[in-house]
């Protein structure tokens, strides 16, 4: 029994470093691979460590114009998102019993249709409608920022109305009734019950929704016009060309993602610190209790080191320069070369020796007519075939040269033409 | 009960102003953002693909051209079926099947680990290392298979430099980096639905067949998998589509001789400029995902309120 749970426990735990692995190391492949200095991104063979392709990055002007139109288009649709997506909601709770099925059909609908399918029928739609209206080419129905908003608005309110649905399924109708009986509005109790209530699932819905919408690129690939997003520019960087910068972002967006959850993290510990220990947040977070942060917050301590790595980091960035290395790396690429341009010679007189080899054979039926004239023969190809003439000049050129130094021209005419050699070698074989 | 009440009932539950907000947003949002454009997409897919001066004029009547370019080619081939789209198409379907079943596999374990284990910080951990590659761009992730599985990418310099082979695998023509790269995109989606229902499972059924003797295969055959079924469902739903629907990893890691259904449909709406061809092509995609999941969740008995859960 004992070997058993042993023999289990190492099967989870191989399993565990499989699967995370898979999920992990292609990401930590590509950071690597930003501080390699090939121009193609590479992990192996690992040249210099630079910081170049950062700078590289910091001056494209296609990313940083995609970076902008991301955060407009991301902005736009976290707003309509989650307005749609409340509504959406709320209607939820109270529609007709009997349409409910429906509409939660359609409205879940957007999240399984081809993120492809919906940038078209947003594109075709707003295109027929402007035609409808005859408006020209280039009005607001055709502008990219809008189509794209809109477009991904469409299943984005979607994620956004989960969010809400879930928070709304804790809500005690009880209180909004309470605030009408005591006479408020409709509008003040939605306003200072509701609103309030739900603030952190509008909270949450508006970062799910604006990362949705910044990492979106099925759907924007059809409607973003003249204004690319930053997906759209990498994936054209991807696909037709790539370089370590690309690496540089990925591994930025990384470190930013690492430092946004552990950020959530620690707040979520001290959330539940506070509630265990019945204080209010503020209580747990304050300045000078800080370190007590750290106790049992792994994701607290892991923050504080990733910050002073990143930091010393930036401080060996300011100061390190790769360009001795490089040096070094030419150079011993240029070393390789030549040792390979030097095999490809040698390799070449291999062969022509070979050939020479071969060329009393290939004359085998006129050998018993002239033996006498192999020696002058070969003297005269001594010439044609010397390495280094066929290096330079190849087959072609050596054709003219042959014929007026041999002595066997008389007897063999053009026998022995190089030319001839070459049809000939193929019937006699 | 006649709409007007129902309407009267609305109001008076919501104010006017409230009211007005809610059926506003949420008629925008059904109608014009969603049924409208699919409506005006399967209408676009019928008609004549014309310049824009003759749209609405004489030639621009209904057609089913576009249907019967898929199925049976261009007027004049050699095949009597358009071999290729057709091709294209079954294959698009079949990997995305072959990933969602990838997917499941590598999931489920997990899944069942964690929604078993109570809390804890590990756990926690785990959870957060899980979300993090969601949130990194999709085309960033692609791009990350690309540096691995390409022609002097870090697998091919590692065994040739260990000698298990002599020439670099061409993992992009094979599709082994597009399978890898799909099925990682949407890891994520697979593995939180089963996640979330396994982990409100009874610990006590499980203890009661395993006291019961039932073998741990069993426990899983029996208990689990039925009780997860919503959850795994959903999960191999959203992957299904998603995989189906995929255009960046496709055009990312697919290789050349392989493309992807939204590959052709992109290629119409872009270099082709054909729009209504392209617009026909994706209700195809549509229509037939839609159908493949209806059925799917009819074989399980599975409803689509427990999608996105």
């Amino acid at each position: 029994m004992k070997t058993n749970n042993i023999l289990l426990k190492f099967i989870l735990a191989a399993y565990l470093v499989v699967f995370f692995g898979y999920l992990l190391g292609p990401l930590v492949v590509m950071s690597i691979t930003a501080f390699n200095s090939p121009s193609f991104p590479k992990l192996t063979p690992w040249e210099c460590l630079t910081f170049e392709w950062f700078d590289v990055l910091a001056h494209d002007e296609r990313i940083l114009n995609g970076i902008e139109n991301s955060l407009i288009i991301g902005i736009g649709t976290v707003i309509l998102s989650v307005i749609m997506g409340l509504a959406g909601a709320l209607m939820l709770t109270q529609i007709w019993p009997k349409l409910r099925a429906t509409y939660y059909t359609i409205v879940i609908a957007p999240i399984l249709i081809p993120g492809v399918v919906l940038g078209i029928s947003t594109l075709v739609f707003w295109d027929r409608i402007s035609i409808m209206l005859g408006m020209s080419s280039g009005g607001i129905l055709h502008n990219g920022i809008f189509l794209t908003i809109l477009g991904q608005s469409t299943f984005i309110a979607s994620y956004c109305m989960l969010v809400f649905i879930a928070r709304l399924q804790r809500f005690d109708t009880g209180l909004t009734e309470a605030a009408l009986d005591l006479g408020a509005t409709q509008v003040q109790a939605f306003r200072k019950i509701l609103l309030p209530f739900m603030k952190p699932a509008i909270g949450s819905a508006a970062v799910l929704a604006f990362l949705a919408s910044f990492e979106n690129y099925n759907t924007t690939t059809f409607t973003f016009g003249k204004f690319p997003t930053l997906t759209i520019e990498l994936a054209q960087k991807v696909r037709y060309g790539i370089n370590p910068s690309i690496s540089a972002l990925a591994f930025i967006i990384i470190v930013l993602t690492i430092l946004g959850a552990l950020a959530h993290e620690i707040y979520r510990r001290r959330q539940q610190l506070a509630l265990a220990n019945g204080a209010p947040v503020a209580a747990v977070s304050g300045g000078f209790q800080l370190p007590k942060i750290f106790r049992g917050n792994p994701a607290a301590i892991i923050l504080v080191l990733l910050t002073l790595g990143g930091a010393s980091t930036l401080w060996f960035a300011q100061s390190y320069s790769p360009d001795v290395c490089k040096m070094d790396v030419r150079e011993q690429k240029r070393l390789i070369q030549e040792e390979r341009i030097k095999a490809i010679r040698e390799k070449r007189q291999l062969e022509l020796q070979q050939k020479q080899h071969q060329g009393p054979d290939v004359f085998g039926g006129s050998k018993s007519a002239a033996p006498a004239t192999q020696s002058p023969g070969k003297g005269a190809f001594g010439n044609v075939f010397d390495p280094g003439n066929l290096d330079k000049s190849g087959p072609g050129a050596v054709k003219p040269q042959e014929p007026t130094k041999s002595p066997g021209k008389g007897a063999f005419g053009d026998v022995f033409a190089p030319q001839n050699l070459d049809k000939a070698a193929p019937k006699e074989d | 009960m006649n709409v007007g009440q129902l309407f009267k009932d609305f109001f008076a539950k919501n104010g006017i102003g409230l009211g007005t907000f809610l059926l506003v947003a949420v008629l925008f949002w059904v109608v014009i953002l969603i049924v409208l454009p699919q409506l005006s997409m399967l209408d676009f897919s019928f008609r004549h693909h014309l310049p824009p001066p003759e749209m609405g004029g004489p030639k621009d009547t209904y057609t089913i051209e576009h249907y019967k370019y898929l199925v049976l080619g261009a007027p004049g081939a050699d095949t009597s079926y358009n071999v290729v789209d057709l091709g294209v198409f079954g294959r698009t379907l079949l990997a995305a099947l072959f990933v969602t079943i990838l997917d499941l596999l590598l999931c489920y374990p997990l899944a069942y680990y964690l929604g078993q284990s109570r809390g804890g910080g590990a756990i926690r951990i785990l959870v957060l290392l899980l979300i993090i590659p969601y949130w990194i761009n999709e085309i960033l992730r692609a791009f990350a298979f690309r540096i691995i599985f390409g022609e002097s990418g870090l697998i091919n310099e590692m065994m040739l430099a260990m000698g298990l082979i002599s020439n670099p695998v061409d993992f992009i023509r094979a599709n082994v980096a597009l399978y890898a790269g799909l099925g990682y995109a949407y890891i994520l989606l697979m593995i939180f639905p089963i996640y979330n229902v396994i982990e409100s499972l009874d610990r006590n059924q499980i203890e009661a067949a395993r006291d019961m003797g039932a073998p741990w295969w069993r426990i899983h055959w029996r208990i689990v998998i039925p009780y997860a079924k919503p959850g795994i469902s959903s999960g191999c739903t959203m992957v299904f589509m998603l995989s189906a629907g995929a255009l960046a990893a496709p055009q990312i890691l697919g290789g050349p001789s392989s493309l992807w259904f939204t590959q052709i449909i992109y290629q119409w709406f872009n270099t082709g400029g054909n729009w209504p061809r392209g617009a026909a092509f994706a209700i195809v995609l549509l229509v037939t995902c839609i159908i493949i999941v209806l059925s799917m969740m009819r074989l399980f008995k599975v409803k689509i309120g427990d999608i996105g859960k």
